[in-house]
C-alpha cells in the first residue's frame, strides 16, 4: 500500500516540501543574489513585508478583492450562462465549443490580446469605445481602469469553467420538482430561486471553494498586463513576491512575503474547508 | 396576442444571448487572428485596408527561438503528462480502496500542500534547481511540473476510482487475479475515461503553464510562454509578428477544443 503512493510522495516531497522549508529558512536571512553572506536576521523580514505599505494597503486589498470578485461574477456569469444553455436548441454543440475557449488557451496569450485590444492608440476595444464617445478610460494608465480590466480578463477565463460545472449539474438534477413547480404556477424566477439554487448548492460551494484558493495565486494575467503598474497600484501577492524576489533579487525578503501568503492560503482553505463539509452535510 | 409577443420577445432576447456570447468570446480571438495576417504597415487599424498576408507566420517560424521553444514546451508536456498520471494513479488508487492513519494523513497532506501559492515555492525551487545544478535543463523543468500536479491529481483520481465498484475487484480476486491483476485489468479500465479526459488537460496546463517556465527556464530550453512574454514586454511593438507567434502558441488549444471537447468537457466536470 505505501509503495502505491511512494513515487507521489518522494516527488512532493523533493519537489515542493523540501523548497518550502529552504524557502523559510530563506526568510530568516538577508539573503540576496548579489551578496553571498547569508545572515540570520530572525523575523526582520517579516516585520518588513507586515510594515511594508504596499503590502498592506495595496497588495492585501487588491489580492482579495480580485478572488472575490473574479469568483462572485464568474460564479454568477457562468450560473446565468448554464440556465441559457439549458434547453435545446440550434447551434447549442457550436456555443458549447466556443464557449470553452478561454480555458484551453493560454492565460499569456488572453492577457497578450486583451492588452492589445485595449492598446491607448491602436486597440480595436478603445477606439470602438472612443467610437461611442467614452474616449478619455486610461485602461493601463490609472489604476482603477487598470484592475478593472485584471478582473475582467479573469472572468472571461473563469466563466466558462463555471459554466460547464452548472451546465452538467442542471442537466443533472431530477425533473419532478420542476413539473410540480410549474403545475402549481410557480413564475420561473421563484423556480430558479426554491428549486434551482438549493440543489446547485453543493456543486457551487466546491465549485467556489476550487476556484477562491486558485484565484489567490493569480499571476499570469496581472503580470502580463500591468506587470503590477501604474506605479505598483494593481500588484496581487503573486507579483509582489515575484517583484521581490526576481526583480530586486531580494530573496530574503521575496521568501518571508511567500510565507506570509502560504499562511494566509493554509489558513483561508482551512476554514473554506469546514464549510464545504457543514453545509454540504447540511443540503443533503 | 400578447401571449404571442411575449413568446417573441423572449426568443429575441433569447437569441440576442447567444449574439453576446459569440461576441464575448470569439471577439478577442478574432482580433488576434486578424492582426497576425496583417503585414506591419497595416497591424494598426487592423479594422481598415485590405491587405492580408502569412509572412508573419513565416518570419516567426525562422526565428530559432520561437521554435525551439515550442518544440521544448512539447517534450515537456508530453513527459509531465505521461510521468504524471502515471505516478498519481496509483496514490488515487490507494486513497480510494484503503483506509487508516497512512490514507487519512495522505489525504490532509495533499490538501494542505494544494492550498500553498505556486509563487511560495517555485521562489525556492529556484535556489533548488540552481544548486542541483539543473536549472534550465528539462529534468528541472519536468519534476516540478510532475511536482505540481500531484495534489490536484490524486485528488482526482480518488474520484476516478470512488466511481468504480470495489466488488467487481473482489470477484475478479476470486477469480484468481492478484491484487495488481485486478488492479490493472479491473478497476484500470473502468477508470480510463477519467484518466484520459484528465490527460489531455494536462497537457494544456502544462503547455499554457507560465510562471514555473518564467522563473525555471532561461536560455538554453525557453518555453513558448515565457518567449511570448518575452515579446509582450520588449519588442511590444511589433504586434503583428506577436500575435502570429500567440496564434502558433494557440493552435494545440484550438485543436484540442474542436476535436477533443467531449474529453475536455468530462475533464472538467470532475
Amino acid at each position: 500500500m505505501l509503495f502505491l503512493i511512494a513515487p507521489a510522495a518522494i516527488v512532493l516531497a523533493c519537489f515542493e516540501i523540501i523548497p518550502i522549508l529552504i524557502g523559510m529558512n530563506a526568510s530568516f536571512r538577508d539573503w540576496s543574489l548579489v551578496n553571498p553572506q547569508r545572515t540570520w536576521v530572525g523575523l526582520k523580514q517579516y516585520v518588513a513585508v507586515f510594515t511594508d505599505p504596499v503590502f498592506l494597503k495595496i497588495v492585501l486589498p487588491n489580492t482579495f478583492l480580485l478572488m472575490t470578485a473574479s469568483v462572485g461574477l464568474s460564479l454568477a456569469f457562468g450560473l446565468a450562462l448554464a440556465s441559457l444553455l439549458n434547453r435545446p436548441f440550434f447551434g447549442r454543440a457550436v456555443v458549447r465549443t466556443i464557449i470553452l475557449l478561454p480555458l484551453t488557451i493560454a492565460p499569456v496569450i488572453t492577457s497578450t490580446m486583451i492588452r492589445w485590444s485595449f492598446n491607448d492608440q491602436f486597440g480595436v476595444i478603445t477606439n470602438f469605445l472612443s467610437f461611442l464617445g467614452l474616449a478619455d478610460i486610461g485602461w493601463l494608465s490609472d489604476r482603477w481602469p487598470s484592475f478593472a480590466l485584471v478582473i475582467m480578463t479573469d472572468i472571461w477565463i473563469w466563466t466558462p469553467w463555471f459554466t460547464i460545472i452548472l451546465l452538467a449539474a442542471l442537466q443533472g438534477l431530477p425533473p419532478e420538482p420542476f413539473e410540480a413547480a410549474r403545475i402549481d404556477a410557480a413564475t420561473p424566477w421563484c423556480i430558479f430561486r426554491r428549486i434551482t439554487m438549493p440543489m446547485l448548492r453543493p456543486v457551487i460551494i466546491v465549485c467556489v471553494l476550487i476556484r477562491a484558493i486558485d484565484a489567490f495565486r493569480t499571476f499570469d494575467q496581472v503580470w502580463i498586463l500591468t506587470g503590477g503598474g501604474p506605479a505598483r497600484s494593481t500588484e496581487v501577492f503573486s507579483v509582489y513576491t515575484y517583484v521581490l524576489a526576481f526583480v530586486d533579487l531580494d530573496i530574503g525578503r521575496g521568501a518571508a512575503a511567500a510565507g506570509v501568503g502560504a499562511i494566509i492560503m493554509l489558513f483561508v482553505g482551512g476554514v473554506l474547508y469546514k464549510l464545504v463539509n457543514r453545509s454540504v452535510d447540511v443540503s443533503r | 396576442m400578447i401571449a404571442l409577443a411575449l413568446d417573441g420577445l423572449r426568443r429575441a432576447i433569447f437569441a440576442i444571448g447567444i449574439v453576446a456570447i459569440f461576441v464575448l468570446f470569439v471577439g478577442p480571438i478574432m482580433i488576434l487572428g486578424v492582426t497576425s495576417v496583417r503585414p506591419a504597415s497595416g497591424a494598426f487599424y487592423i479594422w481598415r485596408g485590405t491587405n492580408f498576408t502569412l509572412n508573419n507566420f513565416v518570419e516567426v517560424l525562422h526565428q530559432s527561438q520561437v521554435v525551439e521553444a515550442m518544440w521544448n514546451s512539447f517534450v515537456l508536456s508530453t513527459l509531465a503528462t505521461i510521468l504524471s498520471l502515471g505516478i498519481t494513479v496509483g496514490s488515487g488508487y490507494m486513497l480510494s480502496r484503503f483506509g487508516g492513519w497512512i490514507q487519512r494523513s495522505w489525504f490532509a497532506t495533499i490538501y494542505v500542500f494544494r492550498t500553498v501559492p505556486y509563487i511560495s515555492w517555485v521562489l525556492p525551487l529556484y535556489l533548488v534547481n540552481t544548486r542541483l545544478g539543473i536549472y534550465d535543463t528539462y529534468l528541472g523543468l519536468l519534476l516540478p511540473h510532475i511536482a505540481v500536479h500531484v495534489c490536484f491529481f490524486s485528488w482526482l483520481m480518488k474520484g476516478f476510482f470512488d466511481g468504480v465498484n470495489p466488488s467487481m475487484e473482489y470477484a475478479a480476486l476470486i477469480d484468481g487475479c492478484t491484487r495488481w491483476g485486478a488492479f490493472c485489468r479491473v478497476a484500470l479500465p473502468a477508470a480510463m475515461p477519467g484518466i484520459a479526459a484528465l490527460a489531455i488537460l494536462c497537457w494544456l496546463s502544462t503547455w499554457n503553464e507560465f510562471l514555473f517556465a518564467l522563473i525555471l527556464s532561461g536560455k538554453r530550453t525557453p518555453l513558448i510562454t515565457s518567449t511570448m512574454a518575452q515579446f509582450v514586454t520588449e519588442t511590444g511593438t511589433e504586434w503583428n509578428l506577436m500575435s502570429a507567434t500567440a496564434v502558433l502558441a494557440m493552435l494545440p488549444a484550438l485543436l484540442v477544443t474542436i476535436f477533443g471537447q467531449k474529453y475536455v468537457i468530462r475533464g472538467l466536470r470532475m
